[in-house]
């Protein structure tokens, strides 16, 4: 138990170095880059309280907007990713649910139902994170383009990231 | 799993994720300079439009107190005027004169514009009469002009201390020289009985020349109303037996809307009655 508290402190500390020091560096197009931190929401253990869902997306957010000067504006979108996660486990749960001592990654649930239920959220932070960025909605298409091409990014890294750095 | 499903049923859960967005938006209105002008933005529309709503109805509410302040403006107003035109043509004229028959002449001003509520009126009957809430008490007497904004109204019939009674246009004793203004032509203006918005005139020869649209005013011959105030436009004419037109006239008082009118008080009214008595 306290090592799985540790590790995923660890992971936290490590996807925002992550972030901000490579991968915000890296502009795909001229203006997409992979928000890669958010892997840190989508690995949280299928036990984590309630609040302490919530409480991580902010703290993950707020720690992102701290390095990029964008205060506010990931807190709200993690905070969200993070309230829709439980209703996206949900949807996604096997017919006799998520077994106990498992974790939601490929390793376990296999690549299908990974790509599915971080696609999902995915696209809800990137929704969030978008349209706070340009606050309006007059060019509504082109930011929902970008929260399209931006999410399949972000979905790849995340995905490739399995198979390397956070297998288990 | 069943964790899961149930923080779903969970309140605070909801509760919880609404203070942090709250929160996290807190942020963006300080922090970020550009989002920070839109929502300043959003607000001042928002706020904009639910203050204008709320003067809206409370406008609504004191309407009545505001169309009396006019009122009494409106007559302020009219008293300046006739004051200033009394100026204007007596310092022309009165500059032949000497400085104490100024003095004879007694008040600066012909008229006088008293400001009164209509309490009571009828406009479908052929005898139509108003009350109006001003009486001798205020000065107020026989024979004196009421007028309103859109036009002439009618003549006080009788004085109460704090009521009298009009006869207007719109009543088919009401007898009133009135002319075309374009030409001078003067005719009686008369009620026919019918309808509240159309008037007669007669007795415009038919070598004058009129046209539908032109405007007619008070001739002032009367000694009761001052010359050239609004009494309507003509709607349409036709030639009667004889060298008369008959002249449709629309009125420019509604008196079924009519709610405040102004009492005209003529100062000179008396010596020019006199005058003309000692011609019979």
């Amino acid at each position: 138990m306290l090592r799985l508290v540790g590790r995923n402190i660890l992971r936290f500390f490590i996807v925002v170095l992550l972030q901000v020091l490579l991968l915000d560096n890296v502009m795909l197009g001229g203006y997409l880059n992979p928000y890669f931190y958010i892997l840190f929401i989508l690995l949280m253990p299928f036990e984590t309280p309630w609040w302490l869902q919530l409480v991580s997306g902010f703290l993950l957010g707020l720690s992102i907007d701290l390095f990029t000067n964008t205060l506010g504006i990931h807190t709200a979108a993690t905070v969200f990713m993070a309230f829709m996660r439980p209703y996206v486990l949900n949807f996604f749960a096997p017919r006799d649910g998520y077994e106990p001592d498992t974790y939601p990654r490929i390793h376990y649930y296999g690549l299908r139902w990974f790509a599915g239920y971080a696609v999902i959220l995915t696209f809800m932070h990137h929704v969030v994170l978008f349209y706070i960025e340009v606050f309006h909605f007059h060019d509504f298409f082109s930011t929902l383009l970008r929260v399209i091409l931006s999410t399949i990014i972000t979905t790849s890294t995340v995905i490739v990231s399995q198979y390397f750095i956070f297998r288990k | 799993m069943r964790d899961i499903l149930w923080l779903l049923k969970k309140y605070n859960y909801i509760l919880v994720f609404i203070l942090l967005e709250i929160l996290a938006f807190v942020l963006i209105n300080n922090h970020n300079r550009y989002q920070h002008s839109v929502l300043v933005n959003f607000n001042r529309e928002i706020a904009g439009r639910l203050y204008s709503r709320v003067e809206g109805s409370r406008e609504y509410l004191s309407l009545r107190k505001n169309n009396e302040v006019l009122v009494l403006e409106n007559a302020e107003l009219r008293n300046r005027i006739e004051e200033l035109t009394n100026l204007l043509s007596d310092s022309t004229v009165i500059a032949a004169f000497e400085a104490d028959s100024m003095a004879l002449a007694g008040t600066d001003s012909t008229y006088l514009f008293i400001p009164a509520r209509i309490v009571h009126s009828t406009y479908h009957k052929q005898f139509n009469y108003i009350t109006i809430d001003k009486g001798r008490k205020d000065g107020l007497a026989a024979d004196m002009a009421v007028i309103s904004d859109e036009g002439i109204v009618g003549i006080i019939l009788e004085s109460s201390a704090h009521f009298s009674t009009i006869i207007p246009v719109i009543n088919r004793d009401f007898h009133l020289s009135a002319k075309v203004k374009r030409n001078d032509f003067t005719g009686i203006l008369q009620w026919e009985g019918r309808d509240h918005l159309v008037a007669d005139l007669n007795e415009i020869p038919y070598h004058a020349e009129i046209k539908v649209g032109d405007t007619i005013v008070t001739s002032g011959y009367s000694a009761i109303f001052p010359e050239g105030q609004f009494v309507g436009t003509i709607k349409e004419y036709s030639l009667k037996e004889g060298n008369f037109y008959e002249i449709k006239v629309n009125l420019g008082t509604d008196f079924q809307r009519l709610y405040y009118v102004d009492v005209v008080k003529n100062f000179r009214q008396e010596e020019q009655r006199e005058l003309e008595s000692n011609l019979n």
